[in-house]
């Protein structure tokens, strides 16, 4: 097959291939890229949620704690009037029992007035006498009645910070003041776990950190400068940073404790959608396997359907090789016909003017003349070829003719064995066998006797002719497909070769010696058989011999005359 | 027995004028030759023929058209058709026109011969019987 025709097929091939694999491809990729976010959406809303909640929950505790403590020591301060509590052995049963409550969270309780001198003290500092009318707290819990300091390392080095409550006014007023132990609510918070990299902690306005983070930093430490917005707000925000290794974190936070201190709930990006990547990997996955899948079964069937186009085409090929050579047999017979009809006028002519001449021949006066031999001779022999000249356009024309042949219903076992006939005793003298295997009985075909007798003498003539040193000749009649019959006239020959097979229908075409033959034999053969909408072929081999095959309709397709 | 009279009427001057000279030397009588159906058909309605030798191929008026036409002047004319194979149809039309026969061209001239005497002899048998006919319509006509 030439170049050209292949790159073709394989360019359709490729075509048809990218066509349906982007085709599969693309409703593919939507329907899980889709799927896949609206999944991320809803788990992404889940683990909101979730910080939420915990950011909520844990803000609540630590108030309510810190709230419980407060309201202990109210209670002690309505209970113990100032010269009663700032007895020392007075202020140590309130402290027992504020320890023994709340399971020795207190470090110190001192006892203030209003001037900020320190009344009574029961704890690890020497704190008597120590006057705190300058200090912050001071103002603020004489102004708020209520102060709650941020987180410092107390005496035993652990994290501490100061409650302070006032108990009267004016003149009179006092102030309790406790140290108390920030693990309390600190290990609330530091037990917070999700996961492997969930935690939570609390971080001053200072951005100091208040309680013991698991990941980075310590408590008391700053922490990582712009890490975080410290702009105060009310309710719960969300949002996702990136950490300075990159890592993508969830975050939730919420201000608390008149917004002194920030609680935060973090969680990486990577654990809390850890099952969201997990599908997605899932997804790609069946989508490279299903695109893979596609793939294959496209390039499959692209290959089939490729090659039956193929296939479709090489018969169409053969189709209209076909339809040519009937298309060259026809014009060169009408060509053959035009030049024939116009040699027939002077051929008639010329065997005129002999039989005029040879008339003349005949005359008494004309008996003397000495060459008369010649003469009669030489106007025998053009009046001879004259005929013969005749014989030749008859034949081109009755090639080319579309006559109203005689059609009748023919037994063609009948009709061959005819021309057998007259073949028979030639072939016998020439030591040949003619066998003879007829289907019988055959059903009857539309035809031209006398057309098909030419056929099949011709045939036989040929076959006679191939078989110079004896040999065998073998007629086989059968129905064939589609309501037709077929005859193979087979001889065990001298055979031909496929140069001579491809021009063997074509006019004037003959292998045969100078004279002997007209090459019209075979074309006017093709011609009658073409007629009558069946078909003529011959196959051969050299040294072995030469089959023709005749195919004829059981019905008569003519529609072309 | 009294001689046919001949027209031959054919496109090509020399095959009417050799063939002429054939039949002349056959002696057969009056043989005239015109080169087309026009002067043909002329000839018909001037002079009487016993057999035409016709082509069918011819430039103008074509033989069956001249056959038609050479009937309606005479019946009783019998047409000997010449024709080239591929023709053959317009031959069987102009036998059922009426012609007599057709041969093929070229054609041997014992064969042309054969044909007019048959012609000849049926043309003549066939005047007969009109003749004889005629007669007896007169004597059936003649009172007593
Ligand atoms: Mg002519």
């Amino acid at each position: 097959m030439p170049k050209q025709i292949t790159d073709s097929y394989r360019g359709l091939r490729q075509y048809i291939i990218i066509i349906l694999l982007v085709a599969a491809a693309i409703p593919l990729a939507v329907i899980g890229g889709s799927i896949y976010y609206e999944y991320r959406a809803s788990v992404r809303e889940k683990v909101t949620t979730q910080l939420k909640s915990i950011v909520t929950h844990h803000k609540e505790s630590i108030e309510s704690f810190l709230q419980e403590i407060t309201a202990a020591m109210r209670v002690a301060t309505h209970l113990k009037p100032l010269d009663k509590i700032a007895q020392t052995e007075v202020l140590q049963n309130v402290f027992h029992s504020l320890q023994r409550e709340y399971k020795h969270a207190f470090e110190d309780l001192g006892v203030i007035d209003s001037k900020g001198a320190h009344l009574a003290y029961i704890g690890a500092y020497d704190l008597l006498g120590k006057n705190y009318s300058d200090a912050a707290w001071f103002k603020e819990v004489m102004d708020k009645r209520v102060f709650i300091s941020d987180v410092f390392l107390g005496y035993r080095q652990v994290p501490h910070f100061v409650i302070a409550v006032k108990e009267g006014e004016g003149k009179g007023a006092w102030i309790l003041r406790a140290t108390v132990d920030a693990a309390r609510f600190g290990t609330v918070v530091e037990n917070v776990r999700l996961g492997h990299t969930g935690e939570a902690f609390i971080v001053n306005k200072e951005g100091y950190y208040e309680t013991r983070p698991r990941m980075a930093g310590d408590i008391l430490e700053k922490i990582e400068p712009g890490s975080l917005d410290l702009a105060p707000f009310d309710g719960v925000k969300f949002w996702e940073v990136k950490d300075k290794n990159g890592q993508k974190v969830l975050r939730a936070k919420t201000w608390m404790k008149d917004n002194n201190w920030l609680l935060i709930v973090k969680q990486d990006v990577d654990e809390a959608f850890a099952e969201v990547y997990k599908t997605r990997n899932m997804a790609i996955a069946l989508f490279v396997i299903g695109a893979l899948l596609v793939a294959v079964v496209t390039f499959f069937t692209t290959r089939v359907l490729v090659r039956k186009i193929e296939k479709a085409d090489e018969q169409k090929r053969a189709l209209d090789e076909q339809l040519i050579e009937s298309a060259k047999l026809a014009s060169i017979g009408e060509l053959s016909a035009g030049i024939a009809h116009e040699i027939n006028n002077p051929l008639a002519i010329i065997g005129q003017e002999a039989g005029w001449m040879q008339d003349l021949l005949k005359r008494d006066d004309l008996k003397g003349i000495k060459e008369m031999d010649d003469f009669k001779d030489s106007l025998r022999e053009i009046a001879r070829q004259a005929g013969q000249c005749k014989e030749i356009t008859h034949k081109l024309l009755s090639f080319a003719r579309k006559t109203e042949s005689v059609i009748k219903n023919v037994n063609i076992n009948e009709l061959i064995e005819d021309v057998i006939g007259i073949v028979e005793r030639e072939a016998a003298v020439n030591n040949i066998e003619i066998v003879r295997q007829y289907d019988e009985p055959l059903p009857l075909i539309y035809g031209d006797p006398a057309q098909l007798r030419q056929v099949f003498l011709n045939l036989l003539n040929n076959a006679t002719d191939a078989l110079k040193r004896g040999g065998e000749i073998k007629i086989e009649t059968g129905t064939g497909e589609d309501d037709s019959i077929s005859i193979k006239v087979s001889d065990t020959g001298v055979g031909m070769p496929k140069e001579i097979l491809t021009k063997i229908f074509d006019p004037f075409f003959t292998t045969k010696p100078q004279r002997k033959g007209t090459g019209l034999g075979l074309s006017i053969c093709h011609g009658i058989i073409e007629e009558l909408g069946g078909d003529i072929t011959v196959a051969s081999q050299v040294g072995k011999g030469t089959t023709f095959t005749i195919n004829l309709p059981l019905e008569q397709k003519r529609g072309e005359t | 027995m009294p001689k046919p009279r001949i027209l031959i009427v054919d496109d090509e001057e020399r095959f009417v004028t050799t063939l002429a000279k054939r039949l002349i030397e056959r002696e057969l009588e009056v043989v005239v030759g015109v080169y087309s159906g026009k002067e043909a058909i002329e000839e018909v309605r001037n002079n009487t023929y016993d057999v035409i030798i016709l082509d069918v191929k011819m430039p103008g008026l074509d033989g069956v058209e001249t056959l038609r036409e050479m009937k309606k002047i005479d019946p009783g004319i019998e047409v000997i058709m010449l024709t080239g194979h591929a023709s053959v149809d317009s031959a069987v039309e102009g036998m059922r026109l009426g012609a007599y026969e057709y041969l093929m061209k070229p054609c041997e001239i014992d064969e042309l011969m054969e044909k007019i005497n048959g012609a000849y002899e049926l043309k003549t048998a066939r005047d007969e019987r009109i003749r004889q006919a005629e007669v007896r319509k007169m004597v059936d006509r003649r009172p007593g």
